[in-house]
């Protein structure tokens, strides 16, 4: 239906009466389609988060609840739901509350208390549109004698009127039942006489709101299914865009502009909260200023002033400058700056978006004039070229007006065309002079057989062409999925994501048909052009390279339960290692018979950090506790050269935080000066355990060829600890020998 | 975000997301891409040939210029370098090269690389350079081997090496062949390391032989076709200013892919972007105290502890219906993902089944990628002529990265076009254009109003006629951007004001209406009643009253003009003083730079002191 953008009041009015539970075999009982199409509606609304309001009004129900119930009349009407702006409570209420009830219900009034309701809730209010929508299989007896005074109360007040029914209203009397994809109700046994007589009223009272149209308003519930299972994007209201054509000096037209095609983009976007809390406001976003110095010293805002790179020199232009000193535009403009030919102008569209230009509605001399202008164009193919200024101030754009001349109306559709520095004028090799790749006039023809058998625009019989992949007639799969993920998140919060649903998935492929014609043809271009995939050769230059082909690692192992622990590290230098192409960084604890890893794989750290989200990630799973160690930032080298460097690795076991930090310049002026330390500290159970490593440069160490890394054990409460150091083997001996009569002393003493 | 956001305020809706995961290349991931220009300085490149308007010196001064400015628009991580061979005077890092002079060695060009340019141009610059530089014996080799020690004097890694030669000589060493040699092998070393080598040749009396010693120094064309060599030297200006920016810029990618043909028919295409809007660069946070740029840290804190959030401490939210959904980071990233990245065919439709508003923005261009399949070539070549024959185009679903939803792209087919000189004007493959989705389609009330009469379109037939010219797509510069980069090399030189621009994309408001005489009022008086007025309550456009509104005329007396010119510092004049000078004393101008303006006046004054 024709859009409309004010609000609207709407009805469901739902028979759950108990022969809506009857189906024939293998079909789904009519309450349960009906369920389904309202659940579809109310979640289209929920999503589009208009004012729309909505009420649930249920009829056939074992229960009575409504305005006009007394003496006996208007039973087994439930008012489920007064007029209210739908929410995810009613989502629910309709998943959970709503069931089959086991009366029958009188559809004509449920009508009447719906409009009863309609007419209450509205009082004093506005809206663009009132209606009432029915779902019922009419198998309920009725008393019509009140029928014109019904319909006359809903032509007064405006109300419209729509019918879901579980089958077609073509349905013929003696029950052929071949009709439509739903089927005869009732295990093909045709309409019963209550259904024959609804159909007959159903009719009569649509007739007599529309004579025209009004049967289009009454649908099966599976029509309306497939229709519902689209999410609707909200029409935005066209924004016209009033401006004034200018040919030269003295040549005017008034126009109007609306954006006609637009990429669309959800209206929401994600907001970041606590993982815990889910809430927004726990999260604060904080940016500070640091110069380019050893500290890195923060700055305040205040501090800072605006620059701008101009090659290699950086300029410091503050905003009231550039604001003084930049290109001013002074206001809307659509000014022809001349006419070209069409075929000059297409291929090198920009911007995003069309305009559609209009004269003002009520401009007819606008109309004619701009109608001049459009059919001249179209007659001799060109084009205007017009300089095209939103607003003042806005940024000029050169583009294109293009005639178009519909059955229904004409305008100008403008689009953006590039400026001289948008432009990559890349030059490729030739492929139609390269003898290489010269097709032969076999496999052209079996390209023709291809392109014959995937046509996607056929005639029929009657010389009528028609399109089998309209993309534009596919809603955006990206919100389709967003939207049935954000529903199913809301209903069901702990619950993996569905997956896409089929219908989805069948609207993006190929069509069957066109699968299946070109079937053969494939296969002939498959034995014509032979296709190769080049395998990569091994190139192993650069470590970026290397790290690509993800088979690196250190392996460091310990074993802790079996009281046998050892630690690692194969390898000559780092550039040796990477040289070979095989380089270790695994780590692998087994602690209580669990087995942790904490892998590293990836690209080169340049990558990673060029990508500028990088982490890197530790998981440890200990007793079920989830544990991770991150480390963000720009390359390490960047790290080392502002001089302060973290590498902060969190260990949360028991409740108890601890850290581990890295501080330090680079590590070849740490190692230079002879001061290194890297210290993981483990807090366990109160105990304290410290593992150290001091030495020269890394080379330096890899040069002596013995090298070891300290590991730390608990071994039954004792608190021992190794020390390495990257001296030669007879100064570590001594060390060792010093350092284990200290523990002896410690363990002696205590 | 926010903040620089506020500069782009055009009336587009904010656009993030997927038009800036296309923007292009990563410097990180890809190191730098350099150039250098070497450059004959013989006094055979001084000397004007009789059809040329300029010297060739001063042809590729001009070119470098060009270079220089557009590489600080749109790519100033680049490298270039200026230098000259057959000079008199050496210059070069170790001075170790005779006639070799090396002007600029490779860096990122700034505004005062401009400026010496500009220095070496016109009349002026030819001087400039003898007095420099000189000409004298002519050593390629020598040129060639300083040139690769400045790219491996470079500590950047460097993605795109390229050395274009400028010479009007095709045989430099007049039949020396033992320098013949020795340029021969340098050439040799210097593609062995990756550098791509250009002629760039320029027009000599008698024609340009490359066959004589060029045609071994040169890299040969990506095709082996002999495509590179059967070029015409360069006559024009604007040929060379062409020929120069095709080869200038690295062409990459955004993607590579396997566009699917169906079951097990992959034919690997490279995605290019060949238009891109661009734009202002963001602006820098300085430190005001010493206009050091400083470095921006952004970090996600909990509000109640204090704490650092790590990525990992975090989740996304979205409110419907004020409830709260919640989700992982990665579930809304994957939330995106329908199939993997590549293109898949769904079928073919007539060309007139593309329609014009079937836009959403500028499109990309499909070219094969012969290295990653073999094969790929032939029936991509097979498909674009067929297509392009039929006049059909292909229908695919386009998944550009992992976690991008698809899109369908119309693959309109176009085959390679040259013009006179063989350069290709038109390249081979597919455009691929972004077809709207049923949301992207708005719906509008479109208003019902009377048409055009057969002699009222007649007339406007007319008008059309009238102003009809010929588009190029390369003809308008964007003045925001123009005049951006103007005043920043105004304050980088210390300029006293920026150089003018001149703004292409404003009507020429008095030629126009010189052409349509009175064809303008004849159309109206046609259309319009004599009571109605076409620009009505809502045009509150500010009309200027015949220049009226015009910035109040500065008048420059002779005596101060001649004043300037001997002291040569007319270049402190403003561009429309010049311009008024010229109109003045009836000089007559080529251009409408500063430069040429200042050139063609004290060319006057000169004449007749």
């Amino acid at each position: 239906y024709a859009p409309s953008w004010g609000e609207s009041a709407l009805v469901l009015c739902v028979d759950v009466g108990f022969s809506m539970s009857n189906s024939g075999p293998g079909q789904e009982p009519p309450f349960e389609q009906a369920k389904k199409v309202i659940q579809k509606f109310v979640k289209r609304q929920v999503f589009a988060e208009n004012k729309d309001e909505l009420g649930l009004v249920l009829f056939g129900s074992d229960a009575t609840k409504n305005n006009l119930a007394k003496d006996g009349q208007y039973q087994n009407i439930y008012v489920h739901r007064n007029l209210m702006i739908p929410d995810f409570g009613l989502l629910e209420e309709i998943q959970n509350d709503i069931h089959p009830g086991g009366q029958q219900g009188d559809w004509l009034d449920a009508l009447v208390v719906c409009m009863d309701l309609l007419q209450n809730e509205t009082l004093g209010k506005k809206y663009d549109r009132l209606n009432i929508a029915v779902l019922t299989d009419l198998d309920s007896p009725v008393s019509p004698d009140q029928l014109d005074i019904i319909t006359g109360n809903l032509k007064r007040a405006g109300i419209t009127l729509q019918f879901f029914l579980p089958f077609p209203m073509d349905t013929d009397e003696a029950g052929g039942g071949d009709v439509g994809g739903s089927g005869p109700p009732h295990g093909g046994k045709g309409l019963s006489r209550e259904q024959q007589q609804g159909l007959d009223l159903v009719k009569q009272v649509m007739m007599s709101l529309d004579e025209e149209d009004g049967l289009d308003e009454v649908q099966t519930f599976s029509d309306a299914i497939e229709k519902l299972s689209v999410f609707k994007h909200v029409e935005k209201r066209p924004m016209a865009w009033p401006c004034t054509l200018t040919i030269g000096s003295c040549l005017t037209i008034k126009i109007v502009g609306y954006k006609a095609v637009c990429e669309e983009r959800p209206r929401k976007s994600w907001s970041v909260v606590d993982a815990q809390t889910h809430q927004k406001e726990d999260v604060k976003r904080d940016v500070v200023y640091c110069v380019d110095d050893d500290e890195e010293t923060e700055v305040p805002k205040d501090d800072t002033i605006q620059g701008f790179r101009y090659g290699s020199d950086i300029v410091p232009f503050s905003k009231v400058d550039q604001e003084q000193m930049k290109y001013k535009t002074d206001g809307k403009s659509f000014a022809v700056l001349g006419f070209a030919k069409q075929s000059l102008v297409v291929h090198h569209f920009m911007g995003n978006q069309i305009l559609k230009v209009f004269a003002p509605k009520d401009d007819e001399h606008a109309g004619v004039a701009l109608s001049a202008l459009i059919r001249a164009l179209d007659e001799l193919k060109m084009v205007a070229v017009v300089r095209y200024v939103y607003a003042r101030n806005g940024n000029p754009q050169v583009g294109a007006a293009f005639p178009c001349i519909k059955e229904k109306y004409e305008c100008l559709m403008y689009v953006q065309l590039p400026f001289m520095e948008d432009l990559r004028q890349y030059t490729f090799p030739s492929l139609e002079n390269n003898k290489k790749y010269t097709p032969s006039e076999n496999q052209l023809s079996v390209v023709d057989s291809l392109i014959d058998s995937m046509m996607l625009v056929e005639e029929n019989e009657d010389g009528e062409k028609k399109d089998l992949f309209k993309v534009n007639h596919i809603p955006n799969p990206q919100y389709q999925r967003l939207f049935q993920c954000l529903h199913h998140r809301a209903l069901n919060p702990s619950a993996p994501l569905p997956p896409v649903e089929p219908w989805l998935i069948t609207a993006l492929q190929r069509p069957q048909a066109v699968a299946a014609r070109s079937r053969a043809p494939l296969e002939n271009m498959k034995k014509l052009f032979p296709l190769k995939e080049v395998v990569k050769k091994k190139e192993l230059k650069t470590s970026k390279e290397l790290f690509g082909k993800g088979d690196v690692y250190r392996t460091a192992v310990w074993k802790q339960v079996g009281l046998q622990n050892s630690c690692l590290e194969k390898g000559r230098s780092t550039e040796q290692l990477f040289r070979k192409g095989k380089v270790y960084r695994t780590v692998v604890w087994k602690q209580g018979g669990l087995q942790n890893n904490c892998l590293e794989t990836g690209r080169s750290t340049e990558q990673l950090f060029g990508n500028r989200e990088v982490y890197r990630t530790a998981v440890w799973k200990q007793g079920g506790l989830q544990n991770s160690c991150l480390e963000t930032g720009r390359s390490t080298e960047q790290l080392f050269r502002k001089g302060k460097v973290y590498r902060t690795a969190v260990w949360k076991q028991g409740g108890l935080q601890n850290s581990c930090l890295e501080t330090g310049r680079s590590t070849e002026q740490l190692f230079r000066k002879g001061k290194v330390y890297r210290t993981p500290v483990w807090k366990q159970g109160g105990l304290q355990n410290s593992c150290l490593e001091t030495g020269r440069s890394t080379e330096q160490l890899f040069g002596n060829r013995e090298v070891y890394r300290t590991a730390v054990w608990k071994q039954g409460g004792l608190q021992n600890s190794g020390l390495v150091t990257g001296r030669t083997g007879f100064q570590i001996l001594n060390i060792i020998v010093t350092s284990l009569s200290h523990i002896i002393n410690a363990i002696l003493r205590d | 975000m926010a903040e620089w956001n506020a500069y782009y305020q055009n009336e587009e809706e904010d656009l993030d997301g997927e038009e800036g995961e296309e923007s292009g290349v990563d410097y990180k991931t890809t190191g730098r891409d350099s150039l250098v220009f070497l450059v004959d300085a013989s006094k055979e490149m001084f000397i004007k040939e009789e059809s040329g308007e300029l010297t060739p010196f001063d042809m590729t001064m001009q070119c470098v210029r060009s270079v220089y400015t557009s590489k600080i628009i749109s790519s100033d991580k680049d490298l270039v370098a200026l230098v000259f061979y057959g000079t008199e005077q050496s210059k070069n890092p170790r001075n170790s090269f005779k006639h070799v002079y090396v002007y600029h060695d490779l860096d990122t060009p700034g505004a005062g690389r401009v400026q010496d340019v500009d220095g070496l141009r016109g009349e002026d610059g030819a001087k400039v350079a003898a007095k420099t530089m000189g000409s004298g014996k002519t050593n390629l080799g020598e040129a060639l081997w300083c040139c690769s020690n400045l790219y491996s004097d470079i500590k950047l890694r460097l993605s795109h090496k390229r050395l274009m030669i400028f010479t009007c000589r095709d045989s430099p060493h007049e039949g020396d062949s033992e320098r013949d040699r020795q340029a021969r092998t340098k050439a040799g070393d210097l593609k062995e390391t990756g550098v791509v080598i250009d002629l760039m040749h320029l027009m000599k009396p008698g024609g340009f032989d490359v066959s004589i010693f060029f045609c071994d120094v040169v890299s040969p064309p990506e095709d082996d076709a002999e495509l590179g060599l059967q070029m015409e030297p360069c006559v024009k200006l604007e040929d060379l200013k062409k020929r120069v920016r095709a080869k200038e810029m690295k062409k990459r990618s955004i993607a590579r892919l396997n566009l699917c043909l169906g079951e097990g028919m992959n034919v690997a295409v490279g995605v290019y972007i060949t238009a891109l809007q661009a734009r202002k660069p963001n602006p820098i946070k300085l430190f005001k105290d010493n206009n050091e740029p400083v470095r921006t840290k952004t970090r996600l804190y909990h509000t109640q502890t204090g704490s650092l959030l790590l990525p990992s401490d975090t989740k996304r939210a979205q409110v419907y219906a004020s409830k709260q959904i919640v989700m992982e980071k990665d579930e809304v990233d994957v939330i995106k993902k329908f199939s993997d990245p590549g293109l898949e065919l769904i079928g073919f439709k007539p060309m007139e089944r593309l329609k014009l508003h079937h836009h959403l923005r500028s499109p990309v261009f499909i070219y094969p990628e012969e290295e990653m399949v073999t094969g790929s070539a032939c029936m991509f070549t097979a498909l674009l002529k067929r297509c392009s024959e039929r006049n059909v185009f292909a229908l695919c679903k386009y998944t550009r990265i992992r976690n991008s939803p698809p899109r369908f792209l119309a693959l309109v087919p176009q085959r390679e076009e040259l013009d006179e000189g063989q350069a290709q004007i038109a390249a081979p493959g597919f455009h691929g254009i972004f077809l709207p989705y049923a949301d992207d389609i708005r719906t509008l009330d479109t208003p019902q109003l009377p048409t055009a009469s057969d002699s009222q379109v007649d007339k406007m037939k007319e008008i059309v006629q009238k102003l009809r010219f010929k588009y190029r797509c390369d003809a308008f510069e964007n003045p925001v951007l123009q005049k951006h980069f103007r005043n920043l090399e105004a304050l980088a030189l210390d300029l006293m004001a920026p150089e003018e621009i001149e703004d292409h994309t404003m009507p020429k408001i008095e030629m126009m209406d010189e052409r349509l005489g009175s064809l303008a009022q004849e159309f109206k008086d046609l259309v319009y009643p004599a009571d109605y007025n076409p620009e009505g309550k809502t045009a509150n456009k500010r009309k200027p009253a015949g220049g009226a509104e015009k910035k109040p005329k500065v008048d420059i007396s002779e005596d101060e003009l001649r004043g300037h010119v001997q002291k040569n510092t007319l270049h402190k004049l403003t561009v429309p003083i010049l311009k008024d000078a010229c109109k003045q004393f009836g000089v007559k101008v080529t251009g409408t730079k500063k430069q040429e303006l200042i050139d063609a006046l004290t060319r006057y004054f000169q004449k007749t002191v």
